[in-house]
């Protein structure tokens, strides 16, 4: 749904794409107003997550304004300057932390104060990626536009499985002025597979059981697997039962594919088996594989905003297959910032030559292409 | 004298034939010395003779390299920069116009009548200038020094460097120096040689201290005939065409535009009913900068903040020449073009054309080029249609014979679009046409616009036109499939059953005989499927078609959301097998290929390495010539398609190892600059990408992609421009339209670090309106001065500090850190008010932040007295005036006058307003009690932009924003009433008053006698002494004792009678004796002299009887 343009001012219709909007907002400071949020369901207005969301952007901003209407179905958004510091927040637990995470990583390194975010709340859940993924995955992604690690860090306290959660994440970010065009077209070959299987409140051998499909699946393709198991226990084991698992493969070009599976919701009334788990999780992670590309599929919005937000030269990186999440991204980059992508289906004479030799087809390979609109950190102090 | 010669004759040399010596120079002498090095011939004396000499040179040599090191930046001058920008800047009647008349005229050979505004000629085969001058305002030379590269400062030799000079070296240097040329005028004015030269000296100097040592200034000797000398403007010219340009920051992250045309399209009626209605505006110019993004905010310098409804790229009216092989211009190649000026082949307005013929020799060759066009305006003037269908028709005549005339010119909307459509969005209308097939006549309309020379004539629009001939079919979601893959230009003729298409496949065809190989497969293919793609994301972002875009999407779903598979099974793992390090790898890193590849160039190998040469020595050892063996494995390698380039790589690395161990001229040790070499070749490598990356995407698409990037000639259209604008307009005043960036269009806080210009005779104070240049923006706001303290806070200041920095708040437009800054009091141009205050700019600085919300605290002491006092507790009053104002301040310090610390406890409730504190010590009644507090001054939000290109025509130097309140008061003339503590009086001084000194009693009996209190030692209470005895106790006698009394008193008073009687008689009596004495004294003296007499009579009678007897 394409933004209507009054005066500058930003106006969508309809609950979709929630936090991509209220994110690009702040990140290009123009005020946006969202209409009908679910004004015609039987619950209308904003969701608890959402308004949670809100909250947390205001925390980590100054001079923000929003406005709710009575009903809660039009919320009215002027960013402020992204001020970052030390933040706690207390996410909503209808969604998982992975859903304010994405956020805080994509505005971390323009705030004023390097970020410094204690988030509580659910951090594995189905709906949103865990934090494990945006720790093995996405970090490294951001590593790449910033060079030089000074205290990007995200350190899970305590984990919380959904319903109740109880879990609790430490995320640091760095300040940079701008981002650096980043070249990112290869991305090699998987080298090894790490992996973290954690249960709560469970009995240990569920993760020992996981451990072992996983390992079974993986140990077919390559021989370096290691999968760590975490039993937490007590406090740190969060409010609900649960087990779940996060794959990561990483390349010889330092790109992460991540994949994760986790138990079924307590209160649900379904058992998940842990072998199953476990090897539906490495049948996901190998999908990720084939799809390739030099970042992992969920990360690909954070990889086409970073390289929009860049110096005014091009950057260019090879992905997968868009996602539709990614391709709405890439649509309201368009309207918030101006930004086009060149996207090009890649075919590389080797992919030709693989295909005629064995008749495999490799997945698609987009090359997106695009010059960064030279943003700068403008919250940043200089002395 | 001969014969002495043969006898002096030394014995000659007799080299030796045999022995060590013998032999070594026979070695020496194998090897051919005439071309060697000294360093070969004699390595000996290369050597290293002293290690800490060495090390010094070495550290010296490193030193020097690094002074030269700069960061590297990427390099982002487009392939075909836009026109350099010439400033022509100085005091009025120095000879600006003269000048800028002169260099057009060395440059282009015709005489421009009038000058005004930006005038674009091109200069050399590579080159194109804008010539602007600047007139004597301060706001014109602001945004002149945003957007100039090159200045040619004039100054009048004779007079000297005026202010203006000074003030505009000032704005460069805040916002970015542009290079800087001195030009002295009027030279012939001084008639003295003496004087001349060194005048010339000085004036030299003194632009050196300001611009920096060496900086170019030009002399003009002299006016002839009301021109500059010849060669001394060819000098000019030349040095101004080979002039070298550095990138400057705030431009190499802005694009701008300085406007060179402008055109009101308002509707006739509109403004006939209303003549102050809003205008839509058409401004051209050439993009600058950096590339101009379609949906950025603009904001034109003196009008304000605009959004660009319309953008689109137009030919370039004064375009280089192409790129023939020739050293120097065709005379039609130089090109001018200033619409303002009225130059510039024909301009088409609203209901007319306008033609400017160039000068009056330009009849008299008659050429082919001028009898083009000729042929060319007799069309124009004959005809009877309106423009626009001419334009249709005859466009295709017009412009095959040479860019001669220029089609920007079209200034019609209607066709303007069309032209756009052509040029950007040409491939996807096409699609458009026939995926919806009921719009033909579209089609048709396309059939002509293809025939608009100016599409046709790049080649890029052509080979477009195959692109899209090839797209036709194949975007009903062909493009996520990988099975497309080896569709190639056999699709282009195959597949089109539409009727509709068949010309257009013609049309193509046709070009493509044309222009032959222009287009490659590949490049079809890419271009198709980067198409598709980006249809899929951004819907059709050139033509809107909705229904379309919804297919698409719900495809792309499909394809995004697989299945998962099975991956274990033996069919599917073999697709992903080759994705880990133990699969098979391609060819180029294989190890095993590679090994093989080594192998198998092994023989080459030989070869390439076989040569080689002992420098130190100079010897050559040759390999034996094996063609055989090299022949072979060259057969083999066919086979493998990597192996060329492996081998292409080796002999790079070849030549990298010969270039760093074969040089014989760099034996030196080195010092390591890997880092730097690195962070200059990425630089370079990422100048290249961004120059190549969009190279071959047609340009529509790439104007989307890439934004209007630097060189275009860019035409924009505002809406609702305030009437002013073109009512008001006056072409001397340059049009800067500076785009900005992300977030730069909103307001906030701006902190930043200030400096009062020492030249500026006055300090500023806060709050005092101040007008900014920040950015591309003028404006005037309110600015608050502060210190910040070590603590990091913003202490209030009232005046700016003299010479030191110090910080400053105002709400303006959010623009980035480190952004240069300027500050005047007022950009008014009364000549009176200029002279009062000599030099304009009152400050200069940068931003360091930007923020929503402010933190300056102003120094607050609260006051109060104390109520009650107990040991080191006490009450204080008048410190607070309500409960809750204490229960704020619980627990803050508080201190008396003499020093004693002491904390706020809790309020009292009665009196209202006091509290209980306690101290370190017990305080008086008498101290005062002081909280020091921090109270926070907030910055007014006030912010307005200069428009002084919105008043009118003569007043446009005359902006007046909102006054000071000095400025108000002097004009109303209202005085302050003096404070009233200032006003002298009376001084009525009450005498001291001391207590009187009370020693206590036991202290008085110990003391002794002397310094005991005496009843009768004067009192420090000043009583009369005569009271001293007042209060004595009265004594009051018996009879007996008062008759004793009595009689006592009798007799004293007899006796005092006796006393005073006796007296006198004593009195009398010495009288008596007194003169008795005086008598006989008398009379003794009488006796002396008598008997005196009688001796001198007796003496003198014997002297004489003496006498006579002798």
């Amino acid at each position: 749904m394409p933004a209507t343009v009054h005066n500058d001012l930003l106006v969508y219709k309809g609950s979709n794409f929630f936090r991509q909007r209220l994110l690009l907002a702040t990140l290009s400071g123009r005020t946006i107003k969202i209409e009908e949020i679910r004004s015609t369901h039987d619950d209308p207005g904003l969701r608890e997550y959402e308004v949670s969301l809100i909250r947390l952007l205001d925390k980590v901003t100054n001079g923000t304004r929003v406005e709710l209407s009575e009903t809660g179905t039009s919320v009215y958004y002027q960013p402020g300057i992204l001020v970052g510091g030390h933040v706690t927040h207390n996410c909503s637990t209808q969604r998982g932390m992975g859903y304010y995470l994405e956020v805080l990583l994509a505005l971390g390194p323009f705030c004023k104060e390097p970020l410094n975010v204690v988030l509580q709340g659910v951090t594995h859940s189905d709906l949103d990626v865990s934090v494990d993924k945006i720790k093995t995955a996405a970090l490294p992604v951001l590593l790449k536009f910033i060079l030089v690690d000074d205290g990007l860090e995200l350190k899970v306290v305590r984990r919380g499985a959904p319903p109740l959660g109880g879990g609790e994440v430490v995320f640091k970010c760095p300040v940079r002025r701008s981002l650096r065009p980043l070249q990112w077209t290869q991305w090699g070959l998987v080298k090894r597979i790490r992996g973290v299987v954690y249960a709560l409140r469970v009995s240990p051998t569920m993760a020992n059981r996981v451990v072992e499909a996983a390992k079974g699946v993986m140990l077919k393709f390559l021989p370096d697997v290691y999968i760590n198991t975490d039993q937490c226990r007590g406090s740190n084991a969060g409010k609900s039962p649960g087990f779940g698992i996060s794959l990561v493969a990483e390349t010889n070009e330092k790109t992460y594919y991540c994949a994760e599976a986790k138990s079924t919701d307590v209160g649900t009334g379904d058992i998940t088996l842990p072998e199953d788990l476990g090897r539906e999780c490495a049948q996901r992670l190998l999908d990720e594989v084939y799809r390739a590309g030099a970042v992992d599929s969920s990360f690909q919005w954070l990889l086409a905003l970073w390289m929009a937000l860049g110096q005014k030269d091009v950057s260019e990186c090879v992905v997968g297959p868009l996602s539709d999440y990614t391709i709405t991204f890439l649509q309201h980059l368009k309207e918030f910032f101006g930004v086009m992508f060149k996207l090009e289906v890649q075919r590389s004479e080797s992919d030709d030559e693989d295909s005629d030799d064995e008749g495999v087809t490799p997945a698609s390979k987009i090359k997106m292409t695009c010059v960064g609109i030279g943003y700068v950190n403008i919250s940043k102090r200089t002395l | 004298m001969a014969d002495e010669n043969v006898f002096d004759k030394k014995k000659s040399h007799r080299a030796k034939q045999a022995g060590r010596k013998a032999e070594k120079k026979k070695n020496k002498n194998k090897v051919d010395q005439s071309n060697l090095s000294a360093r070969q011939r004699n390595p000996k004396a290369f050597a290293i003779q002293s290690a800490v000499r060495a090390e010094r040179q070495f550290r010296r040599r490193e030193d020097v390299i690094a002074k030269k090191q700069h960061i590297p930046q990427v390099d982002k001058t487009p392939l075909e920069p836009p026109p350099i920008v010439v400033a022509i800047v100085g005091p009025p009647r120095v000879g600006k116009t003269t000048l800028i008349n002169n260099l057009i005229k060395s440059f282009i050979k015709t005489n421009v009548t009038n000058t005004n505004g930006p005038i674009t000629i091109v200069t050399s085969k590579k080159r194109r200038i804008t010539l602007i001058e600047c007139n004597n305002d301060v706001n014109s030379m602001i945004d002149i020094a945003k957007c100039a590269d090159l200045v040619l400062l004039l100054c009048d030799a004779s007079f000297g460097f005026e202010m203006e000079i000074f003030e505009f070296l000032n704005i460069c240097q805040v916002h970015g120096m542009p290079k800087i040329m001195g030009v002295l005028t009027h030279l012939d004015m001084i008639k003295n040689a003496k004087t001349l030269k060194t005048t010339k000296k000085t004036l030299k100097h003194r632009f050196w201290t300001e611009v920096y040592a060496g900086a170019k200034l030009f002399y003009l000797s002299g006016i002839i005939h009301g021109e500059y000398l010849r060669n001394e403007i060819k000098n000019l010219s030349r040095f101004i065409s080979v002039m070298k340009f550095r990138p400057l920051s705030w431009r190499m992250t802005h694009a701008y535009v300085l406007a060179d045309r402008l055109e009101d399209i308002t509707s006739q009626e509109l403004i006939r009913k209303d003549a102050k209605v809003n205008r839509d505006v058409v401004l051209y110019g050439y993009v600058r900068g950096v590339p101009l993004m379609k949906e950025s905010s603009v904001h034109i310098a003196g009008v304000g903040d605009m959004k660009i409804s319309e953008l689109s790229y137009l030919p370039d009216p004064c375009p280089l020449p192409s790129s023939e092989k020739k050293r120097h211009l065709m005379e039609r190649e130089r090109q001018i073009y200033a619409p303002f000026s009225g130059v510039g082949g024909i301009v088409y307005d609203k209901d007319a054309v306008y033609i400017e013929l160039q000068g009056s020799h330009s009849h008299k060759k008659e050429d082919e080029e001028t009898n083009e066009k000729k042929a060319l305006l007799k069309n124009v003037v004959e005809t009877k249609e309106t423009v626009d269908e001419q334009m249709q028709e005859s466009g295709f005549q017009l412009f095959s014979g040479g860019a001669v005339i220029y089609p920007d010119m079209v200034k019609d909307d209607e066709y303007l679009q069309q032209n756009k459509k052509a040029e950007s969005d040409s491939s996807d209308s096409e699609d458009e046409g026939n995926d919806s097939d009921n719009d033909s006549g579209i089609d048709e309309k396309k059939e002509k616009k293809n025939k608009l020379p100016w599409d046709n004539d790049n080649s890029d629009a052509g080979s477009d036109d195959e692109g899209d001939d090839n797209d036709d079919d194949n975007d009903d979601g062909e493009e996520m499939s990988v099975d497309g893959d080896d569709k190639d230009k056999g699709d282009m003729s195959d597949d089109d059953s539409d009727s509709d298409d068949e010309p257009q496949n013609d049309f193509g065809m046709k070009w493509k005989e044309k222009l032959g190989q222009k287009a490659t497969e590949a490049y079809l293919q890419r271009q198709k499927t980067s198409k598709n793609i980006m249809k899929l994301v951004y819907g059709d972002f050139e033509i809107g078609n909705k229904g379309k875009k919804k297919d698409e999407e719900s495809e792309s779903e499909e394809e995004d959301k697989p299945n998962l598979r099975d991956w274990t099974s033996d069919t599917n793992k073999q697709y992903l097998i080759n994705s880990f390090v133990t699969g098979k790898r391609s060819a180029d890193e294989d190890a095993s290929e590679l090994l093989k590849l080594d192998d198998a160039s092994d023989g080459e190998d030989e070869e390439l390495y076989g040569d080689f040469e002992d420098l130190e020595t100079g010897e050559k050892h040759k390999a034996e010539e094996d063609t055989e063996t090299t022949a072979e494995p060259g057969s083999k390698r066919k086979a493998e398609p990597t192996k060329s380039e492996i081998l292409d790589k080796k002999l790079k690395l070849k030549a990298k190892f010969d270039s760093e161990y074969d040089n014989p001229d760099d034996h030196r040790i080195k010092g390591d600059h890997s880092y730097y070499e690195n962070l200059k070749a990425e630089a370079l490598k990422q100048s290249e990408l961004n120059k190549s990356v969009f190279d071959n995407l047609d340009n529509g698409l790439r104007v989307e992609v890439e934004g209007f990037r630097p060189g275009l000639y860019v035409r924009m259209l505002f809406k609702n421009m305030p009437s002013e604008f073109v009512t008001n307009f006056d072409s001397s005043y340059p049009i800067l339209i500076g785009a900005l960036n992300m977030a730069e269009q909103n307001i906030g806080f701006v902190s930043c670090k200030v400096k009062k210009h020492r030249w500026y005779k006055k300090i500023l104070k806060t709050n005092d309106p101040l007008i900014i240049s920040l950015g591309w923006r003028r404006f005037q706001t309110l600015p608050i001065y502060s210190k910040i303290e070590d603590d990091m806070k913003c202490r209030y200041l009232k005046y700016t500090p003299e010479h030191v920095t110090c910080n400053m708040h105002f709400y303006g437009p959010i623009t980035p850190q480190n952004t240069g800054f300027l500050a005047l009091q007022s950009v008014n141009n009364n000549p009176n008010e200029i002279k009062q205050v000599g030099f304009r700019i009152a400050a200069t600085g940068s931003v360091n932040e930007i923020n929503k919300s402010t933190q300056i605290v102003k120094k607050l002491k609260l006051i109060g007295t104390p109520l009650k006092i107990y040991k080191k507790t006490a009450f204080i009053k008048d410190m607070f005036t309500t409960t809750l104002e204490v229960a704020k301040f619980e627990g803050a310090r508080v201190k008396t006058v003499s020093g004693i610390r002491g904390q706020i406890k809790k309020a009292l409730n009665k009196p209202e307003g006091a509290f209980r504190a306690t101290f370190e010590d017990k305080i008086l009644m008498s101290d005062i009690v002081f909280c020091r507090t921090w109270y926070k001054v907030d910055v007014t939000k006030f912010y307005a932009p200069v428009v002084n290109l919105l008043l009118p025509v003569g007043a446009k130097n005359a902006w007046q924003g909102m006054k000071t309140k000095g400025q108000l008061k002097r004009e109303k003339n209202i005085k302050n009433d003096a404070n009233l503590d200032s006003l002298y009086t009376e001084v009525n001084r009450a005498p001291k008053v001391f207590k009187p000194l009370v020693i206590p009693k036991n202290l008085q009996k110990g003391l002794p006698y002397r310094f005991k209190p005496k009843e009768k030692s004067t009192t420090l209470s000043g009583t009369n002494p005569k009271d001293k005895f007042k209060n004595r106790i009265a004594v009051i006698k018996n009879p007996e004792e008062q008759k004793i009394s009595n009689v006592m008193k009798m007799l004293k008073t007899n006796y005092e009678k006796k006393k005073e009687v006796q007296k006198a008689a004593t009195a009398l009596r010495l009288e008596k004796h007194k003169k008795q004495l005086e008598e006989e004294e008398w009379r003794k003296l009488k006796r002396q002299k008598e008997l005196k007499k009688k001796i001198c009579r007796h003496l003198s009678k014997t002297g004489n009887k003496n006498k006579t007897q002798m």
